[in-house]
């Protein structure tokens, strides 16, 4: 069950993306997610929301698009500015 | 406030991992250093097979072992009766290790002073296939034990290994073990794939083990030197 790493990773990852961006006001997290990667989507999505508590994510959707890679990628943000 | 707008990104989940592996691996490539990490299921034969690989190897290489387990230094004083320096990473409840755990437990080692370095990662057969550790060659361990169909039920960690190892093989009578078929379905997660099959107990098929990673390692320091003299 490694899926809350991967939560608290997509966290640093969009943390980062965020500020490069000025902090915008984010509404959702787009990630495509291979059924290669041994990530499992439900375990994600569960995760997701305890791993954005108290930080810039806080609120967002977490929107999977599943693929038959191997990777594990965030592919946008939806965002508003400030 | 108005709609929001979809901005494009495109980033690794874990970007932070793989930057960190990626360094690892230049450094310990840059000493010299053959990394192989272990995976398997917990209770496969990860220690002793390590046990017996640092002590075989030992009489002709500089060999040293990080292990990683959520609790405890068992592993870390069983495999120190090898004589080989051994270093314990405790996860805590962690189900894996990350490359920037192997980075700080590698901190004061004289990585020039070693020839291989073993990397034992926690025993799960799901979580450890995510994170690149820097390591040169993965090895999947899988036990005559635990039933042919292993790499069947846990495709993902056999894909990601370069190498599977098929431990206790002196039980294989008695747990009626179906080498064809292991090896069949290694075969159908990951065609072409190396298999060695031995006994770290009884030492049988030991030797056939240790010295494809001599000679992995001595493929991986010349195609190093090829790749400077190209870049030079």
């Amino acid at each position: 069950m490694h899926e809350l790493s991967i939560a608290l990773s997509i966290v640093d990852g969009v943390s980062e993306e965020l500020q490069k961006r000025g902090e915008p006001v984010l509404h959702a997290v787009h990630l495509r997610l291979g059924c290669l990667s041994g990530v499992v989507k439900d375990a994600l999505l569960f995760c997701y929301e305890q791993a954005c508590d108290g930080t810039a994510l806080a609120g967002s959707k977490l929107i999977v698009d599943e693929d038959g890679s191997e990777d594990m990628e965030i592919t946008g943000m939806e965002i508003t500015e400030r | 406030m108005s709609e929001p707008r979809l901005v494009e990104v495109r980033r690794n989940v874990l970007k932070k991992n793989d930057v960190l592996a990626r360094e690892l691996r230049e450094r310990m490539q840059d000493a010299g250093v053959f990394v192989v990490s272990l995976v398997s299921s917990p209770g496969a034969g990860k220690t002793a097979f390590l046990e017996r690989t640092l002590t075989d190897l030992g009489r002709t290489h500089r060999v040293a072992a990080l292990v990683g387990d959520l609790a405890t230094d068992n592993d870390a004083v069983r495999l120190a009766r090898s004589g080989a320096p051994v270093r314990q990473i405790s996860t805590g409840t962690l189900c894996h290790l990350e490359a920037e755990m192997v980075g700080r437990a590698l901190e004061g080692w004289d990585l020039p002073s070693l020839d291989f370095l073993f990397i034992e990662n926690v025993g799960n057969l799901v979580c450890p296939s995510s994170y690149d550790l820097g390591e040169d060659l993965r090895a999947v361990l899988l036990s005559v034990t635990e039933g042919e169909d292993k790499p069947l039920k846990y495709p993902t960690i056999f894909n990601t290994a370069d190498v599977a190892v098929i431990t206790k093989l002196d039980l294989a009578e008695a747990c009626e073990f179906d080498r064809a078929a292991a090896d069949r379905n290694i075969q159908t997660v990951r065609p072409g794939m190396q298999t060695f099959a031995l006994a770290a107990k009884s030492s049988e098929g030991v030797q056939t083990w240790i010295d494809w990673i001599i000679d992995r390692r001595s493929v991986a320091i010349e195609e190093r030197s090829l790749a400077r003299i190209g870049a030079g």
